[in-house]
């Protein structure tokens, strides 16, 4: 809210420099986030006295002027026609600077001498008035500067108003809080309505219909206005706050909103049919216009305010179009109303109306104020538009609005809560200051009244947070909470995650942190089938745009958008990985399903300098990193199952990942065809995997030392002929599963395809170490049991022995 | 004869002196104790020598010998080791070219700030708790005193999936479900994703955050100011500069906002810093007793404080990032800086 330094000095002295008052309220938890200076666009204008004016001589539409500021005469052309000897007018004398950055320069124009330029109010952007020269009030004294004579120039705070403190949305509401902060009294002033004899009850009447949406609705009329500009003073007022001026009428409805809080609305009384006002809620599509001159399908049970036929105002939101304040109206109908927040913030949401009205009344008026603000805009109008309010107001108030009394507080609460003993004398003290009532029950005990604008207050806890606020976090002693022993169980997911995390690094992987978000269109990119659960989107209702409107339901979409944007950017090398949750949906009602994934990509070289080892990537590059992690994690039972294919994966390049019989994730080459929908150019491997699974096998996971052997271990190879589709895993097995005792290992030593290896079958060389847990072996061992390891292998698979 | 031994001796070490290569200690040696060396001939010539002086010549001549062959396999020796090293010099590659390893990757700033803020809150008692990203309204909202229809809602514009279905917008209601199922006395975090209809310089639609709460036997708002204060100095630097400021949470009462001095400017005022010369921190405030009714904590027995601030923000002040949208848009020239 923007508070002006000027308005509030009309309620409360300040002695403050503005950045003083900025940091008090700051710190009373009135956060000031700006404070702007407004300055007045010229300087140099004085005010000055048309001492006579005759006609330019060889110029029909000028005039010469005589002009005085008090102490010298100037001779001035001028153009306007609206200025007589004796008028009081604002003077730009020579080197005067108007808006524009204008420089008033000694002139001659056609023949006649000019020092000094006598200006309108829209010259001086101090009014939106350009048909003539501005004219000022007949007592100002001549020379003094414009700005002082109109009071132009004033600070203003942008104060952010927290949800709680609708009391404190209102010029006057702040001022209380500064004057409870500087201990200052507030200046009293109380308003005397003048009213005619006319009794504003045999002219119109008020019935509430749904007192449960507007408990409270008082009135007021006033009659023979004449619409026009506000005076300056009120235009600059509303213009600090933020508000255009419009007319005297409106203008008085909005200054005493800020200046009280009350919102108003003001109608024209003869466009209200039958003269008379019904509050009721609406029913189903129910059309109005509202005053923004917009058509609005109403939903049921927005509050309305209606004259004998039809609706006149959105109740507590906007006034009708119908009913608006014109230039020829005569009748006003002040209202001023207290309506049901709830009501009022369910209507402004589903129409999309958050109104400086609305803002107020969701968040809760003071219901005592109601009227004092009705008396004040209806004496304001009257001042101001020369009407004369009528006899009696009009008060319907079915239901009692209800405030709270009596709030129990103990000091002892106030000690527990804020950590230090705060006396008894200042508890009261403070509370006084911002108009609560208290009194003694018992020793160390009050009950406590709020003021009616103090909605927020309910609790002992609300009363405690008054007094620590005003009593100032500051002086709050620093404690430390003695040390506890919780039990609470650490997440070995979590631990798991940093674990592997730290392992990507070390293998060149860099951690991304991608949008939870998903693109719909993902799935179909990925060429997901019709029935795969990752086509069970959560939909956002109220989305950012398209590509933000669901939740993502795979990692690897992602991973690939961030290496189109890297690539776009020159960045085509990339090992990237990203921990995060994925989202299915369930049932309607039901919370998603959410899973904890670690997914990575491979695009590019390794390494990026143009010297060393530029090693380009394969399928053995993700895989090797993935085996190194498992083996650092001591998951020692992984299988990587070719016949497991997701669709956006190569299906010769791209296995699932097992522990045991369970599918933890899959690794592979990307699609073609999806590289291409994506738009990426260069190959890329992804690996997706489940860490809810995989941290069901790391729990519990032990390391038992194994003897190591003191005799030698003997190595023999052996190259198998196989065909091209078998897989070296099948070979290790059947070796490995013969279930030779002396035989403790085989690995690979050799893939090998081409020259004399006939087409459609490759070579596997295989190495295989033989050991004795008590004993060096013998040659003769060794040889016999390795020849029967690969006869019975070449009888099990049909291999051929290489070179024979 | 003894004083040609002398000359003998002091030639022959003078040449010693000179000599450089293998080769020319190997000639010194043949000329004086080679079969047909000098030496060798001066001691064939002893039955010249008066017999006097015969015991003293031969002594003499035997420890110039000893002393040439010495001298002679030394430096030999030296000759050898330094060809060694030449062969070895000849193989000098350039220690300055780049190493041959992959390259090691980073961890996201984003994340690295949250293990430091876990890291200092485990130091403290606090274990990481954890909750569904995609929430109830009543875990979100309710149970956190944000009735449906307040205007404290606008605080944080939400996702929605279904009505009672939030993309949850602090993870606070993963205190509540915590609290739910334990008892006091309780010291939790909980760090993770949250989401908020929002999008520009300084707002993305997802953030990450921690908040922490504390809850025990007579916990006061003066303990809520030493563990942040503790916490601040402690991730910001000993001299940090805080102030608490009285602000509003639905689910706090007392509440507080935390500052610290502007870490760009100092407190002199600057852009970050909105001239004011203080950031931003964290928001934080005693448990509203609304929340512990909720979920069945007395709270006239126990008090707690609760706390929470966005990870990119201190992430941003920590690195001079003025964009939050940098951590999510993963340029790699952005993320290898950290
Ligand atoms: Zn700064």
């Amino acid at each position: 809210m923007l508070v002006s330094l000027k308005w509030l000095k009309d309620y409360v002295d300040i002695e403050l420099t503005a950045e003083e008052l900025a940091h008090e309220l700051t710190m009373a938890g009135l956060e000031v986030d700006e404070i702007k200076a407004i300055r007045p666009q010229f300087s140099g204008v004085v005010v000055a006295k048309i001492l006579a004016v005759k006609p330019h001589p060889s110029a029909d539409r000028l005039s010469l002027c005589n002009v005085s500021d008090g102490k010298e005469n100037y001779p001035v052309v001028c153009g306007a026609k609206n200025i007589a000897a004796g008028d009081i007018v604002p003077l730009a004398k020579v080197g005067a600077v108007i808006p524009g950055g204008y420089i008033i320069k000694s002139s001659v124009l056609r023949g006649e001498k000019s020092d000094g330029m006598l200006c309108s109010e829209a010259e001086l952007e101090v009014g939106d008035d350009a048909s003539g020269i501005m004219l000022l009030p007949s007592d100002l004294p001549l020379g003094m500067p414009l700005e002082t004579a109109l009071n132009i120039g004033d600070t203003v705070f942008n104060v952010g108003v927290t949800p709680n403190r609708s009391d404190c949305l209102s010029m006057i509401g702040i001022a209380r809080e500064v004057a409870a902060i500087t201990a200052k009294k507030m200046k009293q002033s109380s308003v005397k309505v003048k009213e005619s004899s006319e009794d504003i009850n045999s002219l119109t009447s008020v019935k509430i219909i749904d007192a449960d949406a507007c408990p409270r609705y008082t009135a007021r009329m006033i009659k023979n206005v004449q619409i026009g500009e506000s005076p300056i003073w009120m235009k600059t007022r509303l213009e600090a706050a933020g508000l255009r001026a419009i007319n005297n009428i409106v203008d008085v409805t909005n200054f005493v909103m800020l200046e009280m809080g009350q919102p108003l609305h003001a109608f024209d009384f003869r466009f209200l049919e039958e003269g008379r006002i019904f509050v009721r809620k609406s029913k189903e599509n129910e059309e109005f216009i509202s005053l923004d001159g917009k058509s609005r399908t109403l939903p049921a049970n927005t509050l309305l305010i209606c004259d004998g036929v039809k609706p006149v105002a959105i109740g507590g939101i906007m006034g009708g179009l119908n009913s608006e304040v014109k230039e020829d109206t005569q009748v006003v109908f002040l209202e001023s109303a207290y309506f049901n927040p709830t009501s009022i913030r369910r209507s402004a949401r589903k129409l999309a109306m958050p109104t400086d009205a609305a803002y107020r009344f969701e968040r809760g008026i003071d219901p005592e104020g109601v009227v004092k603000a009705l008396n004040r805009a209806a004496q304001l109008i009257a001042d101001l538009s020369g009407g004369s309010i009528c006899k009696n107001y009009i008060d319907e108030y079915p239901e009692n609005i209800s405030t709270v009394q009596d709030i129990p507080l103990r000091l002892d609460r106030i000690r527990q809560v804020i950590g230090m003993k705060i006396g008894a004398k200042d508890v009261v003290r403070i509370l006084r200051s911002i108009g609560m009532v208290l009194k003694q029950d018992g020793k160390g005990r009050y009950l406590v009244t709020p003021p009616t604008c103090r909605v927020d207050i309910l609790r002992e806890i609300d009363l405690i947070e008054e007094v620590i606020r005003l009593y100032s976090y500051d002086r709050v002693p620093v404690t430390l909470p003695a040390i506890a022993v919780t039990e609470m169980a650490i997440i070995p997911r979590l631990d798991l995650e940093e674990k592997i995390r730290q392992l990507l690094i070390g293998s060149g992987y860099t951690e991304i942190v991608n949008y939870s978000f998903g693109i719909p269109v993902a799935a179909d990119h990925l060429c997901l089938p019709e029935n795969d659960e990752r086509r069970h989107l959560v939909r956002i209702k109220n989305p950012l745009g398209e590509d933000l409107s669901a939740m993502r339901t795979t990692m690897i979409y992602g991973l690939l958008e961030t290496a189109k944007k890297n690539a776009n950017n020159g960045s085509f090398d990339l090992s990237i990985f990203e921990i995060g949750r994925i989202f299915l949906s369930r049932k309607a009602g039901e919370l998603p399903e959410e899973k904890n994934i670690l997914a990575g990509l491979l695009t590019g070289k390794m390494t990026d300098d143009l010297w060393g080892s530029r090693k380009t990537i394969d399928f053995y590059t993700m895989k090797g990193c993935l085996e190194n992690i498992f083996f650092d994690l001591k998951f020692n039972n992984c299988r990587y199952n070719s016949t497991v294919v997701e669709p956006f994966l190569h299906p010769g390049k791209s296995c699932g990942i097992y522990l045991d019989d369970r599918q933890i994730g899959f690794l592979g080459e990307v699609h073609p065809d999806v590289l291409e929908k994506i738009g990426l150019k260069y190959n890329a491997y992804v690996f997706e995997i489940n860490l809810d699974i995989l941290v069901s096998a790391y729990i519990g996971r032990s390391i038992t030392y194994q003897e190591i052997s003191k005799y030698p271990a003997v190595m023999r190879d052996a190259a198998f002929v196989i065909p091209d589709t078998m897989e070296a895993d099948k070979m290790l097995n059947i070796i490995l599963g013969q279930k030779e005792d002396l035989l403790e290992n085989v690995s690979i030593f050799d893939v090998y395809t081409g020259k004399e290896i006939s087409e459609g079958t490759k070579s596997l060389g295989l190495r295989l170490s033989y050991r004795a847990p008590d004993r060096t072996l013998t040659d003769l061992e060794i040889n016999t049991v390795h020849d029967r390891i690969v006869q019975n292998t070449v009888n099990l698979t049909g291999a051929k022995i290489r070179g024979e | 004869m003894i004083s040609d031994l002398q000359q003998l001796e002091e030639s022959a070490l003078a040449e010693l002196e000179t000599a450089k290569t293998e080769d020319q200690f190997l000639v010194v040696r043949t000329k004086y104790i080679g079969r047909k060396g000098l030496l060798t001939g001066l001691l064939r010539n002893i039955a010249q020598v008066p017999d006097a002086e015969k015991p003293l010549f031969g002594k003499l001549c035997n420890e110039l010998k000893n002393l040439l062959n010495t001298k002679i396999e030394e430096a030999l020796q030296r000759q050898a080791i330094r060809k060694k090293e030449d062969v070895l010099l000849k193989e000098k590659i350039d220690v300055t070219l780049p190493g041959s390893v992959i390259k090691c990757g980073r961890i996201h700033p984003v994340i690295q700030v949250r293990r430091e803020i876990c890291a200092i809150f485990a130091s403290f008692g606090f274990s990481v708790v954890e909750g569904p990203e995609i929430e109830l309204d009543y875990y979100n909202f309710e149970a956190l005193n944000i009735p449906k229809d307040h205007p404290a809602r606008d605080m944080q514009d939400t996702f929605y999936i279904e009505d009672n279905i939030v993309l949850r917008t602090h993870t606070s209601p993963v205190q509540v479900r915590i609290m739910e199922k334990i008892q006091p006395p309780l010291r939790i975090l909980s760090p993770g994703k949250v989401y908020r209809r929002d999008s520009d310089v300084s707002h993305t639609p997802m953030f990450n955050q921690i908040e922490g709460l504390l809850v025990d036997k007579g916990v006061s708002f003066g303990d809520l100011k030493g563990i942040l204060t503790a916490f601040l100095k402690n991730i910001f630097g000993e001299g940090t500069t805080l102030r608490f400021r009285p602000s509003f949470f639905p689910f706090t009462e007392p509440s507080a906002e935390v500052d610290i001095r502007c870490v760009m400017c100092g407190g002199r005022g600057c852009r970050v810093c909105g001239q004011s010369g203080w950031l931003e921190i964290l928001g934080s405030g005693m448990v509203d007793p609304a929340v512990f009714q909720n979920v069945n904590y007395d709270s006239e027995e126990y008090s707690g404080f609760a706390f929470g601030l966005g990870l990119e923000r201190i992430a941003m002040l920590k690195y001079g990032i003025s964009d939050i949208r940098l951590f999510f848009e993963n340029d790699i020239r952005f993320l290898k800086q950290f």
